[in-house]
């Protein structure tokens, strides 16, 4: 197992893949069978998701019940959309293998790739 | 008041006339190292005299509070007033009025500044946050057994994410720690050697903390649009920072695999390394900047070249510190023998 950062993406990984409401019990269950992990490590984990905004949960009996607060496609659109935005000075910092194109941009960018796929003559 | 003006001077000659000058020994990327050190060397050098000379200003008015003092003293208490002291005063009310508009200036400018880079560092944060719990590990990377053609580009730091959507998409994103991002269309159009290729270019961003000379350096055109030494300057080492990240690429994985991981990202198919002929007599005139880093990859500058363009370059950062140096300490001894004078 790698960092602590790594932990709360699998287990977000986990509670998008089930679907419904899910205790810390079930995914510990599920995780512990395929790595070395403590109880306690899980609970805390979830309990940080649950404060920073990625989960939301409901008291069932004496265990929690954790649902992701939005699904995964979500997320994913949601970052594509700030990594596309038009690099305002106060937006993220990222850097980009290629930067954004414009229609004639890339249509010569296309000529290029024309130009040196063409079988030259010997 | 003139070493001031000197100092300032000095800071707005650099602002307008060096971006033309630095503009042409870095068109082409030919030692994008040293092109860098020398865009952000005159940065510096400007905002330090643009310092040096508001401090000179506020000495200059500090000094001149006396005589200025004197003559309101005079007036109000009605006793005799030479017209030489009243004429000395007006020229005192005006220094003030100017260090004091200067100080202002200067303060709220650096205010914008620090707002705009705080700003901008928390939404990189929290963009890495989001790609680092939302992505999907790479495939190959989950396990963390390393082997494999991606090994050695996956060691280190930022770890690779994948997000689902159709558009080719690669960066990377600075923080604690640090991810790369690629969607699931990159992955479409990259074979495994290209997606080496663009790993091994991100992770130069975030091994050579590339993130920080273009978050400090876009800040300051945000907060001097009319600049051009800041504006053309944010660009340029925008431009530079790729440039050296993609030859971190090329000796990772050779020439024609970045240049085929380019032309795929860029175009949004996939383009094997192998259909690519190599002409030496390029492309004609680069139309955008991928066409331009693609032109730089295929005519690599010859050791000549290298060396007349390095030296050029480190003359110019070396010229650039040296004046800067020399002129502040011409003008500081100015400034201090005034006030030695009262």
């Amino acid at each position: 197992m790698r960092g602590f950062g790594d932990l709360e993406q699998v287990i977000m990984q986990r509670v998008w893949d089930h679907d419904r409401p899910v205790t810390v019990r079930e995914l510990f269950d599920e995780l512990a069978r395929e790595r070395a992990i403590a109880y306690t490590t899980v609970m805390t984990t979830m309990d940080n998701l649950h404060r920073k905004g990625w989960l939301d949960r409901e008291k069932e009996g004496k265990a929690y019940r954790y649902t992701a607060t939005a699904s995964q496609a979500e997320y994913s659109a949601r970052l594509m959309q700030e990594a596309l935005a038009d690099g305002g000075n106060t937006e993220a910092v990222l850097s980009h293998f290629v930067a954004r194109m414009d229609g004639a941009e890339s249509e010569a960018l296309r000529a290029v790739v024309a130009r040196l796929t063409e079988r030259r003559p010997r | 008041m003139r070493p001031a003006l000197l100092v300032f001077g000095y800071a707005l000659a650099v602002a307008w006339l060096a971006p033309p000058l630095l503009a042409r020994l870095t068109a082409r990327g030919i030692s994008a190292r040293l092109g860098l050190a020398a865009w952000l060397t005159a940065m510096a050098s400007a905002v330090a005299s643009a310092i040096a000379a508001l401090q000179f200003l506020i000495q200059a008015a500090i000094t001149g509070w006396p005589n200025l003092a004197e003559a309101v003293c005079r007036s109000v208490t009605g006793s005799a007033c030479a017209p030489t002291v009243y004429k000395s005063a007006a020229f005192e009310v005006g220094l003030a009025a100017a260090a004091l508009l200067g100080t202002l200036t200067a303060a709220v400018l650096s205010w914008r500044y620090g707002r705009s880079v705080q700003r901008a560092r928390r939404r990189t944060r929290a963009h890495a946050e989001l790609a680092r719990i939302a992505g999907r590990s790479l495939p190959g990377e989950v396990s963390g057994a390393m082997s494999g053609p991606l090994s050695g580009a996956l060691s280190g730091a930022g770890s690779a994410m994948v997000l689902d959507a159709e558009q080719p998409v690669a960066y990377c994103v600075p923080g604690r720690p640090a991810a790369i991002v690629l969607s699931s269309g990159a992955l479409a159009v990259l074979d495994p050697a290209q997606l080496t290729a663009v790993l091994a270019h991100e992770r130069a961003h975030l091994a050579g903390r590339h993130h920080l000379l273009t978050g400090l350096t876009r800040a300051l055109s945000a907060c001097f649009p009319a600049v051009p030494l800041f504006t053309r300057g944010a660009e340029e080492v925008a431009r530079l920072a790729e440039m050296r990240a993609d030859d971190a690429a090329v000796r990772r994985s050779g020439r024609p695999t970045l240049i085929a991981a380019l032309l795929a990202m860029g175009t949004g198919t996939a383009v094997p390394a192998a259909a690519l002929g190599m002409p030496a007599a390029a492309l004609g005139a680069a139309t955008c900047a991928v066409a331009s880093r693609v032109q730089r990859l295929l005519d690599p500058p010859d050791r000549g070249l290298l060396v007349r363009y390095g030296l050029a370059l480190a003359g110019v950062t070396l010229l650039l510190v040296l004046a800067s140096v020399i002129l502040a300490g011409y003008a500081a001894p100015l400034a201090t023998h005034a006030l030695a004078l009262l």
